[in-house]
Order: C-alpha cells, then structure tokens, then sequence
C-alpha cells in the first residue's frame, strides 16, 4: 500500500499534465476565437479592425506556436495569474474563490445531513435484514437514487414556493435561500449513505470476529457500536469524500435552477457564454479537487484500515 | 438478532461469474414478483415509445395556438402543452431520444471501457499505471461537468451529445474490467490456455471476456439510469435534444413556467423519467447481486 502510494504520487503529474493540455487545448478543439471574443466583449457588435485583433493576439501571446503559449498558460497559472473573465472583466481567481465558498457552504450542509439521517436509518436496517423496514429502507434508496434534482427542484418550488409560499423560490440572500437547494441535493447521497452503512455493517456482522465477540457474550450495544460500527464506517467515510468531490463540482442543475452564485453554476454560464478564461480555470480547479480528494480518500482508507497500514504491499 | 445466515465466503474482488448458481430459497421466492413488476413497467415505457405513433392520434410538433395549456380530455387525453401540442404524443416521442440516446451511450462507453480495462489487466506495466491513474481522477471529476461543457462548446446535435457521454462513461467500465480480468487471469485455465499456445487477442476475448460479461451487464443496466439522467439533465439545460424535438428532459424546463396551472406538464416527463430510471436501476442491482458470489 505504501508503494502505492508512492507510485501514485509518481504518476498524477502525469495525469495532471494530461489534463491541462486538454484544457489549454479547449479554444482550439472547439473553434472559439479568444482574441474575437475579447473584442466583441469591449465593443459590442461594431465592425472590427484587423489591425487591432492583430495587436492583442500579440499581446496575449496568441502569435507563438503551441508549446510556447502552453508555457506561458501554465506559468501565469503558477504565478496565480488566472486572468480576467471576458464578460464581467472582474479577475478568475476572485471569482472562482466567492463561487466555491458559497458551493462549499451548500455541499458540507447536505452531506451532513445526509449523514446524520443516514447512519441511524442504515443501522435500523442492518440490524433486521429481510424485515419490512429493511425492505422499505431498502426500496427507499432506490427511489433516492433514480429521482433527479431537475425533476425534485421544479416539485418543491410548486410546494413550498408558489402554492404554500414557506419559502423562497430562488436567489441567494440569506439561509431560507438555502432550504431549497439542500432539499434537492438531499436524496441521492442520503441514498448512497444509507445503502453502504447497511451493506458494510452486513457484511461485518458476518466476520469472524464478530461471531468470537458474540460468543463472549458481549451486549448488543457494545457489539453494535464498539465492534461492528468501527469497521463498518471505513467504506461509508470514503464514499463522503467521493461525493464531496461530486457536489463541489456537480451542483450544476441546483444552483441554475435556484440561482445560487455557486461554482456550478459559474461554470454554466461560463460554457454558454464562452467565457474561456474563466472555464479554464475553473476546469483546472474542479481537476485539482478531484486529484486531492481522490489522495485523500486513498490517505483516509490506509489510516481508518488497520489490515492495510500493517501489509506491506498490497 | 444478527444475521447470522449468509455463509462466511469473503473474497477481495467480485469473481468474475462462473455458471450461474441457483440462488437461495429466500432470494428465489423474492425474485419473479418484484423483478417481474419492474421488467414489466420498463418492457411498457419501451414499447410506449416504439409505439408511439399508434398510442397517440396528434403530431407532438404540430401546434394548435386556439388550444394553448388544456386541461385532459377526450380529444388530447394528458392535455396539451404551451403551444398547444399533444403532451400525450410528446411524452410518449420524447421518450425515444432520451432512450436511444443513453442505450449507444452505454454500448460506446461499455465497449471502449472494456477493451482498455481488459488490456490494462493483461499489459500492465506503465499503460496500465497511467491509465488507470487518469480512470481515478476522471471517476472522482463531476461528469455532469464535463458533458456539459462537450455537449455546450461542439455545437449541440446527437453526436456530440453522444461523445460527451461515451468520455464520461468508459471510466466505470475501464476499472470493472481490469479488476476481473485479473481476477480471471489467475485461474488456472488461463494457464492452460496460455500453455496451449493461445494469442493474446484469442486468450482475451474467447477466454478472459466470456467469464467477466456477467457482472459488465449487471453494471450497463445501472449505467443505462445514470446515462438517461444525464441526457434529460443536459436536455434540461438547454444543451442536450434541441427543440423543436420533444424530449423529456427538455420538456421539464419547458413545462416550467406553466406548472402552476397545469402542473400535469411537470409531472408527466417526470414520472417517466423517474419510473425509468428506478426500473433500470433495481434490475441492474438484481444482477449485481446475483453476479457476485459474497451476495449469494
């Protein structure tokens, strides 16, 4: 496992650097004109002077061969120059920072709620597989599963907006804009947190140990919370770190439906408005959450996984 | 109590399906009921929309402005939408898109996935290393994302729509596969065969792919829900099916402004969309579970 790791950390450059030349690549794979589109941003729809695109593709670098305007991407990237959006002209970096703390407030909200409903509900259900409400639990996470956000989103602003008027449909002004959102984006991890906590706890229940520990005559609660749980909570805790990753990135449909100024949905409009800079960076970022959090899930499972900190290789 | 009745077989990997076994009596007496009712409320969807143009008697694009936002009757039996066309005929074409869409998807991803797991599995070495490193990272990166920015940049049509969900989807494939594959690899008919002379492209799809299919079907069918959810949710964007075809994730956002007074608009590309996902989902994890030995 520590070589693994080793080599893990020997081989994401490699992915990293992969990655950012697809996303250095994107004006050229989809025919957007930067230079064009900077221009048509400051003037509008008036007719443009060649001389000009000229002088601001030299600028921008835009007149050397590929390789040479990577270098220069990936260097200002490092110097933490992200550049201005070419719409609002405010710099990426400001934008992109505002855009993950109010994501970040919306996912860190839900997946604790999902958690804590779903621990408790996961056990129930582990602990009397085959009953009705294992099976209803079980049918439940199905349902949590296969019902999208773009289908809950447009129900519960129906509800709770426009026919009972508790709450408000959507913006981003104060914590009652939250409810909403948090609503949508409950369902499918709650499902997932629920179904692994009674699949894991399942699947300990049958070990070895636990048949010694119930032969000891240990207390339910002691057996349930002091020996099964302990294990059974590895798989759980690596799934919330993959869905961390998930929802920071892929609350799209949530934060266009309630307008949330999230990352999400600064990177739709990004891709609608063909804003390069600022999807750039925001692809990048979304890639480096996605390297560090799937690390640290890896980091998590050795620490919480005593079997696999003691073998040397795995 | 706990349970105590599933016998103690723990094995690090779901083996690859050997002859499928019986299941055990508890399971048997579970299986034709539930499967039944889910095959059959998925066999109807399908059919629904292959015979749509039987089911329903109107157009779902001809427009009949003097017949804006009606409610049920004889004439439109679901009512009709803001244009006024046939919602009836709409749910039941919109279905076809989304359904085609999302079944070449699976295949595309499926097929690429496959073939490069399998070989990861049997290379190893750096391709294998460094593909499923970029397997890793692209797994854990919102795929909702990334089709959204393919689907939106190249210029909205099937095809595109088509590529954005192959790219997100080979990844599941890609690991499932090279982790069976070695799984199988270490049997010892393997050996045999390799001793017997074999070629690799002979030992991997006659030896190695016939033993790893059973468990990659149980995973397409739960891939088909997620890809379906993805196209209506692209749809629902405004960068998946285009209008004027009717689509059932598009008509979700159409429906939108009209779901006060009409919220049957909402909820009829809803329900469907949600049954199909729900009946694909539970078959696929039937399979799953009958596919994996440690679940028997």
């Amino acid at each position: 496992m520590q070589r693994d790791l080793l080599r893990r950390l020997v081989s994401l450059p490699l992915v990293l650097l992969l990655t950012s030349v697809v996303i250095f690549l994107l004006p050229y794979l989809t025919g957007i004109d930067p230079t064009l589109s900077i221009i048509r941003a400051r003037i509008g729809e008036r007719t443009i002077d060649p001389a000009a695109v000229a002088q601001l593709r030299s600028e921008l670098g835009l007149d050397r061969n590929l390789a040479g305007q990577y270098i220069l991407w990936v260097s200002d990237i490092v110097q933490g120059n992200l550049g201005f959006s070419f719409v609002s002209r405010a710099p990426v970096d400001e934008i992109l920072r505002r855009g993950l703390g109010v994501t970040a407030r919306l996912t860190v909200t839900t997946l604790t709620l999902a958690l804590l409903l779903a621990l408790p509900l996961g056990i129930l259900a582990a602990q009397r597989p085959g009953s009705w409400l294992d099976t209803l639990v079980t049918v439940g996470c199905q349902a949590g599963v296969a019902i999208p956000q773009y289908v809950l989103a447009p129900l519960f602003i129906l509800l709770f907006a426009l026919w009972l008027g508790w709450l408000p449909s959507a913006g981003w002004r104060g914590p009652t804009f939250m409810v909403l959102p948090v609503l949508t984006l409950l369902p499918a991890p709650f499902a997932y947190f629920t179904q692994a906590t009674r699949a894991a706890l399942l699947d300990v229940f049958n070990a070895d140990y636990m048949r010694t520990a119930r032969a000891k005559g240990l207390r339910r609660p002691i057996l349930l919370y002091r020996h099964a749980l302990r294990n059974a909570l590895i798989p759980v805790a690596t799934l919330v770190t993959l869905w961390l990753a998930g929802l920071l990135g892929g609350s799209v449909i949530v934060e266009v439906i309630f307008a949330v100024p999230g990352l999400g949905r600064i990177l739709y409009d990004a891709v609608i408005s063909g804003d390069l800079p600022l999807l750039q960076a925001g692809l990048l970022l979304l890639v480096g959450l996605a390297i560090v959090i799937s690390t640290l899930t890896d980091l998590l499972y050795l620490l919480l996984n005593p079997a696999m900190r003691l073998s040397q290789s795995r | 109590m706990l349970s105590t009745e599933q016998p103690l077989t723990r094995t690090p990997l779901p083996l690859a399906a050997t002859v499928p076994q019986p299941l055990p009596a508890r399971s048997r007496r579970r299986l034709p009921l539930g499967f039944l009712l889910v095959g059959g409320i998925l066999l109807v969807i399908v059919i629904a929309t292959l015979g749509a143009p039987w089911l329903a008697h109107h157009d779902p694009n001809q427009q009949v402005l003097t017949a804006r936002l009606q409610t049920p009757s004889s004439l439109y039996p679901l009512g009709t939408d803001h244009l006024g066309r046939d919602l009836l005929a709409r749910v039941l074409y919109g279905g076809r898109s989304s359904l085609l869409l999302s079944a070449l998807a699976v295949l595309l991803a499926a097929g690429i996935g496959v073939a490069i797991g399998a070989l990861a599995g049997r290379v190893g070495g750096l391709f294998d290393e460094v593909t499923m490193r970029l397997v890793d990272v692209l797994i854990v990166f919102p795929s909702l994302v990334v089709a959204l920015v393919i689907a939106a940049l190249l210029e909205p049509s099937f095809g595109a729509l088509l590529l954005a969900l192959t790219i997100t989807g080979w990844t599941i494939y890609a690991r499932l596969a090279r982790a069976l594959t070695l799984d199988v690899l270490a049997r010892p008919f393997i050996e045999a065969a390799v001793a017997a002379g074999v070629s690799e492209g002979r030992l991997l799809l006659r030896h190695v792919l016939p033993n790893i299919s059973g468990p990659l079907l149980a995973t397409s069918f739960l891939r088909f829900g997620h890809t379906l959810l993805t196209v209506a949710g692209l749809s629902y964007l405004g960068v998946g099916v285009q209008p004027p075809t009717p689509d059932w994730g598009a008509m979700l956002a159409e429906a939108q402004p009209y779901m006060q007074r009409l919220p049957l608009l909402l909820i009829a590309p809803a329900l469907l969309i949600f049954l199909t996902a729900l009946a694909v989902t539970l078959i696929g994890q039937r399979l799953t579970a009958y596919f994996d030995p440690r679940q028997r």
